[in-house]
């Protein structure tokens, strides 16, 4: 099990300079706006803009500028500085990624336990206007995008433009350090708008598995043995079928720490998400940069975790 | 000499300064901020009487671009700037024709060859904590400097400043173009008699006080972190710790910035009323949330352009909180004068007989954001009226707005094709914004119907002025998406940079169409060093009518910007600034 951990956290750490590097080339192949035209402002001479190329190093040959911005990550945990506003990119992350976690790991609560409740209920009741019902239900949410699934949601509960003032609106995210309740009450309609879809995702892979499950020789041995209906489905029938949804939970989580951009926007909660695509559309390099390395680390980590899980529910997997 | 022009959603700003800086702008009285129509104008939105206290939110969807008063160059950033800083000359909110002496004392007073100004500062004004002193003339002489230090690389100081004497020479210290006699007096020397541009300039923030023993550790530093730790002179600052540090705490980038009093800002010393306790911003929100947010709730504001749909429902709902204002820029379709078809006047003018740029206009608002252009200078632009005023100069492919393929087909003849239709091998490159895709559409299909063969190609607008369009060498033949604003009510500010052959460059390039006719260019050259409101209004009106006559872009949109209230606002726009809401004047009910 140690040297299966050992080699997937090598791996990890090797994809961290890969992902660099394919940022750094993407950034400078495909066509956007010049950095130092960006930074010296739009109508700034050919002296001034010459200047600045020099200050940014975009002067210097490609391989150059590639070893310094290598060097810059990752012995140096430097990340720069952002074209637009000067301000430091590690401050401008770390300033963020509370309100992101907060986002991402709230709504993966609730979108795993309905998508549990739903998916058992779903497959013990196959079949079922209960069971048809929830699968419709899903159908619509996986169908819904999540930008007009989270503005219906303010139009129809938010306290300032809702037709139902029940939860604050948008704009009311407040840190958890400096007013928990606020906090809580704020992330409400964002949790179940970013959860939404993937609980009905969850819900009909979880009904899916266990409905397959169910008819395995196994779950026929442990009804014959006596055992209840109740451990019969959460201890032998739900521990296998949940083994895919661990994986995809892993990676939704990984790929929403590094930025829920639809919800954060349409919620306006200052997360990485909104940070990135800000830093896109103004061609902001050291902050996709920065986001990118975040969020491939934060898939990395997640993947890393998974397959650990994975191994530790699954002793096949460990000795492959 | 001018700055540069923006598209889009939205509009940068100008500011300046007219001939005979002179005490102006008024505080207008009217009895009713609304129009006819019940929109309201900038230009009739009541200056005084405004209640004291609260704290405004603002909820914008764009950040800051910089908040440095040596950087800032955007409108957004000039709402937050000209609350905090206070340039020499500065306009009114329903202005955009005669500055007001701000820190200055009075009008500046220009030497009878042109080559020197002299402006008095005012006593009494101090900077915020934790600087705390009054402002002298090498604060001013300072932040000026400071335009040049390769760290602060101010947009627009070589286009406004090249004239002082030294200028190549400066790198962010003092330079003999400026000297500061006496602790209240400044004075420019220039190289050549074009006082009244320099003049016109120093509307601009970086005229604003910078005081060089605090901020020169923050100035050595590439780039500059002056903006993070900036001190105020207005009537409001951003929110600092005791060390001055004012990102994270009065400003987080794409997050929020709040605006607090000055404790040092006297009253006595600033036209401005300064109603409001603070002002509140929050960034980053989706247009069509924020919008509702502001119309249906309270003591908001939004200060950029809302969404088309919130415009729309302002309109028809909520009509007196819906301000629109006239001047707000231009937008046009550059054609390569150079080369390609389009070196041919009667090909140009062909374009521009058939383009329907009613149509262009209805694809971004309609009327309501929009009027048809029909010549170069826009609406409170100096000049605009003489040039010919909504309905433009009287030439036959100028006066059909819906376009008029007969009018074009003569001028296809005249170009050498009998039929009516393009019968050339040149595949035209049109390049686009993807902002204003439908327009670009139009554009393309008009050329289409004249004969030509083109390839469209829609990017990012920045890509657009970066990678195609301001580079020559591109060769592309016709971009439908450009616009300019001009940084002060001046028709130099509209047509040098956009027009004059002098200002072709490599890359950057504001010249988008390549124009460069000697004549033209002649005629620019002498109207830049007159001096007087009448003389310059009228020769770059007859400048305009020459390009006109030349054809040397096809214009489409005279641009009107919306911005929206809510109800308990009595808000006051900036005409000078397309509009958006003065934090200065504006007050709650």
């Amino acid at each position: 099990m140690t040297r299966y951990i050992i080699r997937r956290l090598l791996w990890g750490a090797l994809l961290l300079p890969l992902v660099s590097a394919l940022t750094f080339v993407l950034f400078r192949i495909l066509p956007t706006g010049d950095p130092a035209r960006l930074r010296a402002g739009r109508s700034a001479s050919p002296k001034v803009i010459a200047e600045l190329r020099v200050d940014l190093g975009l002067n210097k040959p490609l391989i150059d500028q590639f070893w310094l911005y290598m060097k810059g990550i990752f012995l140096h945990f430097n990340l720069g500085y952002s074209y637009y506003s000067t301000a430091p990119v590690r401050g401008l992350i770390a300033d963020r990624l509370p309100a992101t976690i907060s986002l991402t790991l709230g709504a993966a609560v609730i979108w795993l336990l309905s998508g549990l409740a739903v998916g058992i209920i779903s497959a013990v009741w196959r079949r079922s206007k209960l069971d048809r019902a929830a699968m419709g239900t899903a159908l619509v949410l996986i169908s819904a995008p999540e930008y007009w699934l989270g503005l219906i949601a303010l139009y129809l509960f938010a306290a300032d433009i809702g037709q139902l003032k029940v939860f604050p609106g948008a704009g009311s995210y407040v840190g958890l350090t400096s007013d928990p309740w606020k906090w809580l009450t704020s992330l409400i309609l964002p949790w179940l708008v970013l959860a939404a879809t993937n609980a009905a995702i969850y819900a009909r892979l979880i009904r899916g598995n266990l409905i397959e499950t169910m008819g395995e020789d196994y779950i026929r041995t442990a009804r014959a043995k006596g055992l209840t209906e109740r451990r019969v489905i959460l201890r032998h029938g739900l521990r296998s079928a949940i083994n895919p949804v661990m994986t995809i939970l892993g990676l939704d989580i990984g790929i929403l720490l590094g930025g829920a951009v639809l919800v954060e926007t349409v919620f306006e909660i200052p997360g990485i998400g909104r940070l990135n695509y800000d830093a896109i559309t103004h061609s902001d390099f050291p902050i996709v940069q920065g986001t990118v390395l975040v969020a491939a680390l934060f898939i990395i980590v997640a993947n890393i975790v998974v397959d650990i899980a994975y191994a530790y529910l699954d002793p096949r997997v460990r000795f492959r | 000499m001018i700055k540069t022009m923006r598209i889009g959603a939205l509009v940068a700003l100008a500011a300046a300064c007219a001939t005979t800086i002179a005490a102006c702008g008024s505080g207008g009285t009217s009895s009713s901020s609304v129009n006819a129509n019940g929109i309201q104008s900038p230009k009739t939105e009541p200056q005084t009487g405004g209640k004291r206290g609260r704290t405004l939110i603002v909820l914008n969807h764009e950040d800051f671009e910089n908040i440095d008063p040596g950087i800032a160059y955007f409108s957004i950033d000039y709402e937050a700037v000209y609350a905090t800083q206070r340039p020499l000359f500065s306009y009114r909110p329903n202005t955009f024709a005669e500055a007001s002496p701000d820190l200055a004392s009075g009008p500046a007073e220009i030497s009878s060859d042109g080559k020197t100004i002299t402006v008095h500062i005012r006593h009494g004004v101090h900077f915020s904590p934790p600087v705390n002193r009054e402002v002298t003339s090498a604060d001013v002489a300072y932040a000026i400097e400071r335009g040049a230090n390769p760290n602060v690389a101010n947009p627009y100081f070589e286009s406004y400043f090249s004239s002082l004497e030294g200028f190549s020479k400066a790198k962010g210290g003092p330079f003999p173009g400026i000297t500061t006699p006496d602790k209240y007096t400044i004075i420019f020397h220039l190289a050549k008699p074009n006082a009244q541009i320099v003049l016109d300039a120093l509307v601009l923030p970086l005229s604003a006080p910078v005081p060089e023993e605090y901020a020169k550790k923050y100035d050595a530093k590439k780039p500059t972190e002056y903006g993070n730790y900036q001190v105020a002179t207005g009537p409001y600052m951003f929110k600092a710790d005791s060390e001055g540090k004012v990102l994270g705490v009065g400003y987080q980038p794409g997050k929020s910035a709040t605006l607090v009093r000055n404790p040092n800002w006297n009253s006595a010393t600033d036209f401005r009323p300064a109603y409001l306790d603070g002002i509140d911003i929050q960034i980053g929100g989706d247009k069509n949330v924020i919008g509702r947010q502001v119309l249906e709730g309270s003591d908001m504001v939004q200060n950029d352009p809302p969404a088309k749909t919130i415009v729309q429902l302002a309109y028809e709902k909520f009509r007196s909180q819906l301000e629109i204002s006239p001047g707000a820029g231009t937008h046009y379709i550059a054609v390569n004068n150079k080369q390609g078809p389009f070196a041919n006047i009667n090909l140009r003018k062909a374009f521009w007989a058939a383009l329907d740029r009613v149509a262009m206009n209805k694809a971004s608002g309609g009327s309501l954001v929009a009027d048809v252009e029909t010549h170069f200078l826009y609406p409170e632009i100096p000049g605009f009226e003489d040039a010919g005023g909504l309905a433009g100069p009287k030439v036959d492919y100028n006066e059909h707005p819906e376009g008029d393929m007969a009018v074009a087909g003569k001028y296809m003849r005249l170009a050498g094709y009998p039929s009516g239709k393009y019968t050339g091998s040149k595949t035209l490159q049109v390049v686009g914004s993807t902002a204003h895709a439908e327009e670009a559409e139009i554009a393309n299909s008009t050329l289409r119907s004249l004969g030509f063969n083109t390839k469209l190609s829609l990017v990012d607008q920045s890509v657009m002025y970066a990678k195609y369009c301001g580079v020559p060498a591109e060769e592309i033949d016709v971009c439908p998406n450009v616009g300019w604003v001009a940084d002060f009510a001046d028709g130099q500010a509209v047509l040098d940079v956009a027009f004059n052959g002098k200002n072709i460059i490599p890359s950057g390039n504001n010249n988008w169409g390549q124009v460069n006719d000697p004549t033209i260019n002649a005629a620019m050259d002498k109207a830049e060093l007159l001096i007087g409101k009448e003389a310059r209004e009228k020769a770059w009106a007859a400048i305009d009518e020459e390009l006109v006559a030349d054809a040397a872009a096809v214009p489409y949109a005279f641009i009107k910007e919306p911005v929206i209230e809510s109800k308990d606002v009595a808000g006051v726009g900036d005409l000078w600034n397309a509009g958006a809401w003065d934090y200065s004047f504006t007050s709650l009910k």
